[in-house]
């Protein structure tokens, strides 16, 4: 069933920015206006998601200055903070507030910094991440967020014999779908030869298994269903799913399930009336190359301990049986934390529009966004149809 | 002292939890209504949500159930510690190994708690 419309979209490259976050913000606004054919005027609401800048700039309260940066001042806002799925739940809110007849046009988006331009250095950005872990009981231990999903992975790897050649393949088939993508951070192939030869960060990841810093921001324009055909190419959001795990690691139950995305999958199929194998491709929370492998066996895509397998064997590739992260995900396209929930958006609205240029998929009519937050506890999984 | 000892106020806090750390004694909860038992200090249960839990001492030795060792490390960190969870009897806890090298299902036992400038870590190594 329809639950809302996403009516416009609109994002920046995802890479190095000097912009400032207002700015940056603008640039992914304004094109979302534009595609929906409406100006800051038409907006009753902004739900906005920005995960770290209060720690990495300095910037917090940052929905109403945004607001009147882009001059939507006088709108309600509220911002988002659930670690990298920041934005998925600013959409997800969004969609609710649209379907029960709060508002009746919502912006949504997101914005983040991650790169040196911050001012922060490796070890800094770094530590900043590392806040989304648990405070009193985990960042004493140094773990990282690349440690925190190779300890997920590497219990994957020890239960289902999954390879770190398995791992560097995902990276290659991202990286070959971000070479198609001219929004991505990195446009450059690479082979599973490079990514094993890479330097370790967490064991078992290597450098090209981890996704970059990114700057970068996303924006996506959401009405009703009932106001939807007044405009002119509205793709329907069908089901949005919201599951939470505990904090910390120890305390879940299964390394390897990743839980919350399994619950939240549920839900999004559910409300949809879909199952996994009626939808035609997804993108997903690749902030790792082992966090690809547990999403898609948590969305069901494939059966557990085969995520790995399936991946080296191509059926994961934009012409594969099921395309993951046709835009080059996270690990190609770029990781600007708040920004990453409704970029995932925007690629499902241009592929099920068929407007996905080089990287466009033959078969675009059902797609599906997994976004996860700090070590898999927050999962939001939204799933968006071509409108009957 | 005994675990229920380390407790100053209601429950578990953690000050009590990374005191008997530095004690090098390991606190966990144990639920009375659901049985589960927690490595990390909390208010009520998580998995049933009962306020009944009970300090506890966990087992110092244990056996790994994973394990990475981080190698671009956060700022205050020097690169190459192991960060491991440990089963350790019916909790898992998570800590660190400072010569990296134990694998999962190899046996480990708690050798310090350790102040760092986050906090008091459990630092576990090699049977």
């Amino acid at each position: 069933m329809t639950r809302a419309s996403v009516v416009g979209v609109g994002m920046t490259e995802f890479g190095v920015h000097e912009k400032r976050l207002a700015e940056l913000f603008a640039d992914a606004a304004f094109p979302a206006f534009d595609d929906a054919g409406i100006t800051g005027d038409d907006v009753d609401a902004f739900y906005f998601g920005n995960a770290m800048s209060g720690l990495s700039e300095n910037d917090t309260h940052l929905a109403p200055k945004i607001a009147t940066h882009i001059g939507i001042p006088g709108v309600p806002c509220q911002r988002y903070e659930d670690a990298c799925a920041t934005s998925s739940n600013a959409f997800k809110n969004a969609v609710e507030a649209v379907e029960a007849g709060v508002h009746d046009v919502v912006l949504v988006g997101g914005v983040e910094r991650c790169t040196p331009e911050t001012g922060l250095d490796t070890p800094e950005m770094t530590r900043v991440f590392a806040s989304a872990s648990h405070r009193e009981y985990e960042q004493p231990t140094g773990l990282t967020f690349p440690g925190v999903f190779a300890l997920l992975t590497k219990r994957h790897m020890h239960e289902h014999g999954t390879t770190e050649e398995q791992l560097a393949e995902v990276a290659v088939k991202n990286h070959y779908h971000g070479s198609l993508n001219p929004r991505a951070h990195f446009g450059k192939e690479t082979t599973v030869e490079e990514v094993l030869d890479g330097p370790v960060v967490a064991d078992p990841f290597r450098l090209m298994d981890c996704c970059p810093f990114s700057d970068g921001a996303s924006a996506a324009i959401v009405v009703s269903d009932d106001l939807a055909d007044s405009y002119s190419d509205p793709v329907d959001v069908t089901g949005v799913g919201h599951g939470t795990d505990c904090v910390p690691i120890s305390d879940k139950e299964q390394l390897s399930a990743t839980q919350a995305a399994r619950d939240a999958a549920d839900e999004a199929y559910s409300q949809a009336g879909v199952s996994a194998d009626e939808v035609d491709f997804v993108e997903v929370h690749d902030c790792f190359t082992g966090a690809e492998v547990l999403a898609t066996e948590a969305l069901g895509l494939f059966e557990d301990g085969e995520g790995g397998e399936a991946a080296a064997e191509g059926r994961t590739r934009v012409d594969g049986e099921v395309p993951v992260n046709p835009s080059g995900g996270l690990k190609a396209k770029g990781h600007p934390i708040g920004a990453t929930g409704t970029a995932q958006i925007t690629e499902l609205v241009e592929q099920i529009r068929g407007e996905a240029g080089e990287r466009q998929l033959d078969d675009a009519e059902v797609g599906l966004a997994h976004n996860l937050g700090g070590d898999s506890a927050t999962t939001i999984v939204s799933v968006m149809e071509a409108r009957a | 002292m005994t675990a229920e000892e380390y407790v100053v106020g209601d429950r578990l806090t953690y000050d009590d939890w990374q005191e008997a750390l530095l004690d090098g004694l390991l606190l966990g909860q144990e639920c009375q209504d659901c049985g589960y038992t927690t490595g990390a200090p909390k208010a009520a249960c998580p998995r049933c949500g009962s306020r009944g839990i009970d300090a506890v001492e966990l087992p110092l030795e244990g056996e790994v159930h994973s394990e990475t060792t981080i190698q671009v490390p956060p700022s205050g960190f020097e690169r190459g510690y192991q960060v491991v969870v440990v089963d350790v009897g019916d909790a898992r806890v998570t800590g660190r190994v400072d010569d990296p090298g134990v694998e999962i299902g190899d046996d480990v036992e708690l050798s310090e708690g350790r102040e760092t400038e986050s906090g008091v870590a459990a630092v576990f190594e090699r049977v």
